[in-house]
């Protein structure tokens, strides 16, 4: 019966090659978003627009670095956190990537710092350590100490195992990691931690969000407040920064970066363990719960926002976004590859990613809200083209490293027949990876009154009602556990991975 | 490892030390926020000129901040909102609301609509308001919130998730302007000493949308000090931090809350924003 059946099947859905395999992979991510389409509100309203979006541009043509207040200090303070942020996630990271294959409990752990997203650390850091130094590297090192933990991990265990085999036996752990397995895994190493270290500075803008004086913290407020000349300087000012990284991050600088970030840091708030303990042990715990009162806990959790549409609603704004951003990312690549165009349009599509991917997606978001109304739509878009331009940026990259076999081929040519098959398996293992951080995105773009998870997280926080928004963090960070799991179950195995970017 | 510890035990007595000398207060971010630590380095100057201890302002960037802010003593005096006022003289018993501007004594909101509405201004909420997009500024915004919620469910006798067909919540009063202006939602709830800046300013095309109702008044922010202050800063300091606040009279300081005076305030003048929070499952 089968066998009457396979022949009539074409080969794309019958295959068991990569091939076949990736493009099924992808057409069900795509068929699936179709399907939940309908349940997502799409509806454009659009009035008049064009006054406020013709300020905004004209605030960017237009930057007025004058009314910035000390923007030196903010954008050392972005760079110096991001550094550090990153050395700390390094440093805790490295003995838990060690742990990592042997311990489930490690592994699970990771998983739950990954889930969180910066901004609520940070969020949770502020009640006990104030807006300093402190909560900035906690919110920072923490979820990714858990990054690295995996991705280091992953790295290690594709290493070459000839040396390694090679040891006589009883020699420690220490002794192999550091004679056997970095220097042959230091490459691709370094090259992670410096891809982490981009999203690092990102990430330390967006700490300015919640009150800590990096770049971000002027620039919500410009922007918020309609002062799009200075909101304008302060993004030029950080599109500039993301575009000079390759130079000013030079291995031999970084130790002067770190002496001078230090530097920038302090002062350095005192610990009150009083307030560590009362918000540990009172502030994250309904007080029912403290009490032993069970008729007042079924109370408690009858005040809790309806969870499954949040859940319903987190989960579906995420499918679009991952396949969002994989339609971009397979757009946008080739405009930042040397394989593609000339000199000048190489240069434009390098500049349009950086803009993309730097912006915050809160102002895409905005921007989009102001053009199409409140609805689902605008978060999409925004997380859309936030992660698909940041996955061309590392495909184009990877399709640099490539040379072209086959001569003679028209650009499109070259594009669907000799490097999109040779980048797609890389390209769509990120897309997965990223679908975790898009996940954890849709919790920032709660004012699009889109009520996701951390719509409510973010409500909560600012009731003070702290054990509620623990509890839903908690419900968040298992629900990004379920979707890493089926993610890393559907993930294409046997990929050959030589970036270590692109996971 | 001794050492460290003896390092660490004299760094912490070091940092508890300043932390006791140095009075600190924080400003909740509402209006203006240009220039904001120029601005108010110049009412610390003021401050610390008129208690004769050293005086520092905290920005922040959110109510809630501000509130977590003074509840783990890391300010002592905050000028706060309505709502973020009785959250934190609940998280700090004894603390007192020592003076308000005089606009204070008799706020209002503003409801906005763009004019693709044809709603036209009334004495009371025009019916014609149900079904229309609507939003608020934060959330936990007095003015932006709160108060305009009050008086739409005393109205329709429905939450705004029933009266209206969306509702969002801008995250600030000049984006709310913005989001009305633009047509984005048809309607929102606005600070009327924000939306009259604008206005003059220039910032705002009235063309477009226009203030179509305002609210009763009620009272709003204020000036919080923790009640342990006498304590710390000496017998009478509560005093001296109410008088410099309502001897303020400088225009250049007054103008950064913007004020055109301080009036004496008490606790129990902001029982009806309580009241309102409690109903409206902001505060338990």
């Amino acid at each position: 019966m089968s066998d009457a059946v396979t022949p009539a099947r074409p080969a794309w859905l019958a295959g068991r090659a990569p091939g076949p395999r990736l493009a099924r992979h992808t057409l069900t991510l795509v068929a699936l978003a179709l399907l939940l389409l309908p349940l997502a509100d799409l509806a454009v309203i659009t009035r008049d627009p064009w006054t406020e979006l013709a300020r905004m541009a004209r605030g960017l043509a237009w930057p007025a670095f004058g009314a910035v207040e000390s923007p030196l200090s903010a954008l050392g303070l972005t760079v110096a956190v991001a550094l550090w942020g990153t050395l700390g996630g390094v440093v805790l990271g490295i003995p838990l990537a060690l742990l990592f294959a042997r311990s489930r409990l490690v592994r699970a752990g990771c998983a739950f710092v990954r889930a969180i997203h910066e901004l609520f650390w940070a969020l949770l850091f502020l009640q006990v350590f104030g807006l300093s130094a402190l909560t900035a590297l906690l919110a920072l090192a923490i979820p990714y100490a858990g990054i690295f933990a995996k991705v280091y991990a992953e790295i290690l265990e594709q290493a070459p195992s000839a040396p390694r085999d090679a040891l006589p036996p009883g020699v420690g752990r220490l002794s192999r990691l550091v004679y056997t397995e970095l220097p042959m895994a230091w490459a691709q190493l370094a090259a992670y931690t410096r891809y982490r270290f981009e999203c690092g500075l990102r990430a330390s803008v967006l700490l300015g969000f919640v009150g800590l004086p990096t770049l971000g913290f002027q620039l919500e407020t410009a922007f918020r407040e309609g002062r799009y000349p200075e909101a304008g300087a302060l993004l030029w000012c950080f599109y500039l920064l993301i575009a000079a990284l390759p130079w000013w991050s030079h291995r031999r600088l970084v130790p002067l970066l770190l002496a001078g970030g230090a530097f920038l840091l302090g002062p350095w708030p005192a610990v009150d363990g009083g307030l560590l303990w009362r918000f540990v042990s009172q502030d994250l715990w309904p007080a029912p719960l403290r009490a032993g009162d069970g008729a007042g806990l079924a109370d408690w959790l009858a005040h809790i926002p309806d969870l499954a549409p949040a859940i319903g609603n987190t989960l579906l704004l995420g499918l679009l976004g991952t396949v969002g951003a994989l339609l971009v990312a397979l757009t946008l690549w080739p405009l930042a590859s040397r394989h593609f165009g000339c000199g000048p349009s190489r240069l434009a599509g390098r500049g349009l990613l950086i803009l993309l991917r730097s912006t915050p997606e809160l102002m895409l978001a905005f921007v989009f809200l102001l053009l199409l109304g409140p609805s689902l739509l605008p978060a999409w878009l925004a997380l859309s083209l936030h992660n698909g331009a940041l996955i061309a940026f590392l495909a184009a990259r990877h399709a640099d490293a490539l040379a072209p076999g086959m001569p003679g081929l028209s650009a499109t040519g070259r594009y669907a027949y000799e490097l999109l098959p040779r980048i797609y398996p890389g390209l769509l293992a990120l897309l997965y990876y990223r679908a975790e951080v898009i996940l954890r995105e849709t919790a920032i773009l709660g004012m699009l009154g889109v009520a996701t998870l951390g719509y409510y997280i973010d409500e909560n926080f600012q009731y003070l009602m702290f054990d509620v928004a623990f509890f839903l963090l908690l419900v968040t960070a298992g629900l990004n556990i379920a979707v890493d799991a089926l993610s890393r179950r559907l993930r294409p195995r046997q990929v050959p991975l030589d970036d270590p970017c692109l996971r | 490892m001794r050492w460290i510890a003896a390092c660490t035990a004299a760094l912490a007595l070091f940092a508890q030390g300043v932390a006791a000398d140095t009075f600190r207060f924080t400003a909740i971010p509402d209006e203006d926020q240009s220039r904001l630590v120029e601005r108010f380095s110049k009412v610390a100057d003021y401050l610390e000129m008129r208690l004769d201890v050293e005086v520092e302002y905290v920005p922040v960037k959110s109510y809630g901040a501000a509130v977590t802010a003074f509840r783990n003593d890391q300010v002592q005096l905050a000028w706060f909102g309505g709502l973020s006022g009785v959250q934190a003289r609940r998280l700090v018993p004894g603390s007192q609301a020592l003076a308000q501007g005089a606009e204070d004594a008799e706020f209002e909101s503003y409801v906005i609509a763009h004019r693709s509405t044809e709603l036209e201004p009334a004495d009371e909420l025009p019916a014609a308001i149900e079904g229309k997009s609507f939003t608020f500024g934060a959330k936990t915004s007095t003015s932006g919130r709160l108060m305009p919620e009050h008086f739409l469910r005393q109205r329709f006798a429905a939450a705004p998730e029933e009266i209206f067909s969306r509702v969002g919540f801008s995250g600030d009063h000049s984006r709310t302007i913005a989001l009305v202006e633009a047509g984005t939602y048809e309607l929102g709830a606005v600070n009327y000493s924000v939306w009259e800046a604008a206005v003059e300013d220039g910032r705002v095309d009235t063309d477009k949308v226009e203030v179509i109702w305002s609210t009763p008044t009620y009272p709003d922010y204020q000036w919080t000090l923790r009640g342990d202050a006498d304590e710390r800063y000496g017998e009478g300091f509560t005093e001296a931090v109410r008088s410099a606040l309502l001897d303020m009279d400088d225009p250049d300081l007054l103008a950064s809350f913007p004020r055109s005076a301080f009036i004496p305030a008490d606790n129990a003048m902001y029982a009806p924003i309580e009241d309102v929070a409690e109903d409206l499952g902001l505060l338990r």
